[in-house]
């Protein structure tokens, strides 16, 4: 998949004026705010729970190596097969083999970022085996050939008439509707065939225990229990940060996840392994394999800030309340990540030369950190990204700034730390700055400060500050 | 070369360490409900407001009486049935002969694909029993084994659970402490909380879009 962040700008611009998404834009991520807020009122102290939940994962942060040992001690004790994989491409390389070796035809796939992330389908696609999405979302924007518009309704974006095209034309529907219901109808009909005869399962993983070796999936459509129970090979993807300490961690993470997510007190469907099926039994996966994916978060972990970043249990409560989410939607992000999530995540990942406008495109009002059942601070984690790219960090790949930018901050600091400077540096510049001011403002400048001012508009510098209109005051009397 | 494995964990173990923080322990839910009428009633109530279906009866045999009733409700002509602990002493292939309904049970299949067959395509509901109820959402605790298969509670259109009442807790807790206490833990144990749905067209929220579309329980006690 093409990593577009560097295109933020013009992908905000596009987000912001596609007419066909905002009437959802304006209505989906604020129903599911609302939602959230019942949900949560179910709990009989929200800040404590989340207090709880921010707990857990900076636990998990912090015993993060010792806590995978347990998982993957106790998950091969329960017969499960675990792999690592540095990278992407190890990950990929491995799963398409494994398909190969099992003679898969096709394979079937529960909803999963992780394996958007690593672009699974593609690899799988060019080996000749046909991956299948089956969560109705990512079923349709993998017929669109598209990217996730949210992390949790991937399809928000699409028309009813676009699905009747596309059902029409790729997933066999005869008659043509726009009922919502009838096209979802139409897509179990599609798909059942698929989780029939499957032989291959991927699908991600919610939370890894490492008390038990279980592996955790939080859904409501049930796509993911198919993928679990109806093929012989089930492999579930995780990345290093999934694991959690104990099944009591898991259950207090499960109300928080889900609350936050939808507003429901449970997932539909909540479904734990602890290894394949076991002898005599019917259905189920004769083999279990955890591949558990660093690509990139063990760098990440070095840097004991940017590890914050990885508290993230991607439940998209950020995204519905982000004044910026809002707006654009989740294309202009530019990959698979969006919102505040995806702007913590991806810099780190991605690199800070290609991600400029990601962690800049805040307010810094701090809606995200504010919501946040992990204990992320976005608007902190935002800055941290952009003083580390001025300083042209080595290991994030920080871009550093042109030389009169770097200068003129320098001189900036100065100033605003010094009265007098600061005095006599705005009598002197005011007759330059003043002459943008047209009908009492500055709408726009020219020359190395345009930038700033395409977005931002300023009152000119008064003709008497006050500090001077003080000091007469003071001499009159 | 180093493996990944070791490769990956010692980047982990090399990093700063960071001090472990407060974690204050928290009440589950709020006032978690004691008591069985009380825990009956918060089950039924959260299971209702998920649109799932909740009978009481007093006994099994009034259990088979009910489902005769949902058989001739929901037209039912072939049902897939588990043989755990709950159903299997109902003895429903011949609950079924009285009424003509196929009773089909995973046993019956000569394989793994004669069953999967049957039960994609022609059970036009699962019977199951549970071995835990949650209060606290409504919820189904199924430990998935060789009497209750994955896919019966899964695949049909129609779900129908049978759950005597003294398997109802409070939390979620109470039920993993009970699954996860022996040295070997189920393949899988799965929560099932209402039909399978999804609200990604649109956000339109609807049933049935994998799994059943309707989830009915029968309380038995």
């Amino acid at each position: 998949m093409k990593i577009l962040t560097d295109a933020f700008n013009d992908l905000a611009r596009k987000g912001v004026e596609k007419a066909r998404a905002r009437p959802f834009l304006k209505t989906v991520p604020h129903f599911l705010y609302q939602k959230r807020e019942i949900g949560l009122a179910s709990l009989p102290d929200v800040a404590e729970a989340h207090a709880r939940g921010a707990g857990i994962r900076a636990d998990v942060l912090d015993r993060l190596p010792e806590l995978l040992e347990e998982f993957e001690k106790n998950a091969m004790a329960n017969g499960a097969k675990v792999f690592w994989a540095r990278t992407a491409e190890e990950a990929n390389e491995y799963i398409v083999n494994l398909a190969r070796e099992r003679g898969a035809e096709f394979v079937i796939k529960g909803k999963s970022m992780v394996t958007e992330e690593i672009g699974l389908n593609d690899l799988l696609s060019e080996n000749g085996i046909k991956p299948w999405e089956c969560d109705l979302g990512e079923f349709i924007i993998q017929l669109m050939d598209s990217t996730p518009y949210h992390i949790i309704v991937p399809a928000l974006n699409v028309t009813v008439e676009e699905i009747r095209d596309l059902f029409m034309a790729k997933a066999g529907m005869k008659e043509p509707t726009l009922d919502p219901v009838e096209l979802g109808y139409a897509a179990r009909l599609f798909l059942r065939e698929k989780f029939h005869r499957a032989e291959f399962g991927v699908t991600g993983v919610n939370m890894a225990v490492a008390e038990t070796g279980t592996i955790i999936n939080l859904e409501n459509e049930g796509n993911i229990r198919f993928a679990k129970s109806s093929p012989r090979t089930q492999v579930s993807v995780m990345t290093l940060e999934k694991v959690v300490p104990t099944m009591k961690d898991a259950m207090h993470i499960m109300r928080l996840l889900s609350r936050n997510c939808s507003g429901q007190k449970i997932s539909a469907y909540v479904s734990m392994d602890s290894g394949p099926r076991k002898e005599g039994e019917i259905d189920g996966p004769d083999e279990l394999v955890i591949v558990i994916i660093d690509n990139g978060r063990s760098r990440i972990y070095q840097d004991p800030q940017a590890r914050g970043a990885l508290r993230c249990i991607r439940c998209s409560a950020c995204l519905n309340v982000c004044p910026v989410y809002r707006q654009i939607g989740g294309h202009a992000y530019g990959w698979i990540y969006s919102g505040p999530m995806g702007q913590v995540l991806m810099p780190p990942l991605l690199g800070l030369d290609r991600t400029q406008d990601i962690y800049r495109a805040s307010t810094l009002c701090g809606a995200c950190k504010s919501v946040c059942p992990a204990g992320i601070d976005h608007p902190g984690l935002f800055l941290y990204y952009r003083s580390l790219d001025v300083s042209a960090d080595q290991e994030f790949r920080g871009k550093k700034r042109p030389w009169r930018e770097a200068l003129f901050f320098k001189l900036w600091a100065l100033a605003v730390k010094n009265p007098w400077m600061w005095n006599s540096g705005i009598s002197l510049t005011r007759p330059f700055i003043n002459k943008n001011s047209h009908d009492g403002v500055m709408r726009r400048m020219t020359g190395a400060f345009g930038g700033w001012f395409k977005t931002r508009d300023l009152p000119p510098v008064a003709r008497k500050t006050f500090h001077e209109k003080w000091k007469e005051t003071k001499k009159k009397h | 070369m180093q493996s990944a494995r070791d490769e990956i964990l010692g980047r982990l173990k090399a990093a700063r360490k960071t001090k472990p923080r407060d974690m204050p322990d928290v009440q589950q839910s709020r006032d978690p409900v004691q008591g069985k009428e009380e825990m009956i009633r918060a089950f039924t109530g959260m299971l209702r407001l998920e649109t799932g279906i909740v009978h009481r009866v007093e006994n099994s045999s009034r259990a088979k009486e009910k489902l005769t009733e949902i058989a001739k409700e929901e037209g039912l002509k072939r049902v897939m049935v588990s043989t755990d602990d709950v159903v299997a002493p109902l003895d429903l292939p011949a609950w079924g002969n009285s009424i003509g309904v196929q009773v089909m049970r995973s046993g019956d299949f000569a394989g793994r694909d004669d069953y999967k067959d049957a039960v994609f395509d022609i059970a036009d509901a699962g019977i199951t029993g549970a071995d835990f109820a949650v209060a606290e959402s409504g919820t189904l605790g199924l430990i998935l084994d060789r009497d209750q298969p994955r896919l019966i509670s899964l695949a049909p259109i129609l779900h129908i659970a049978i759950v005597p009442v003294d398997r109802i807790f409070s939390v979620y807790e109470q039920v993993m402490e009970r699954v996860f206490k022996k040295d070997t833990y189920p393949g899988q144990f799965v929560f099932i909380t209402g039909p399978s749905m999804t609200g990604d067209i649109q956000g339109h929220l609807f049933k049935g879009i994998h799994g059943p579309r309707k989830v009915i329980v029968i309380l038995v006690g």
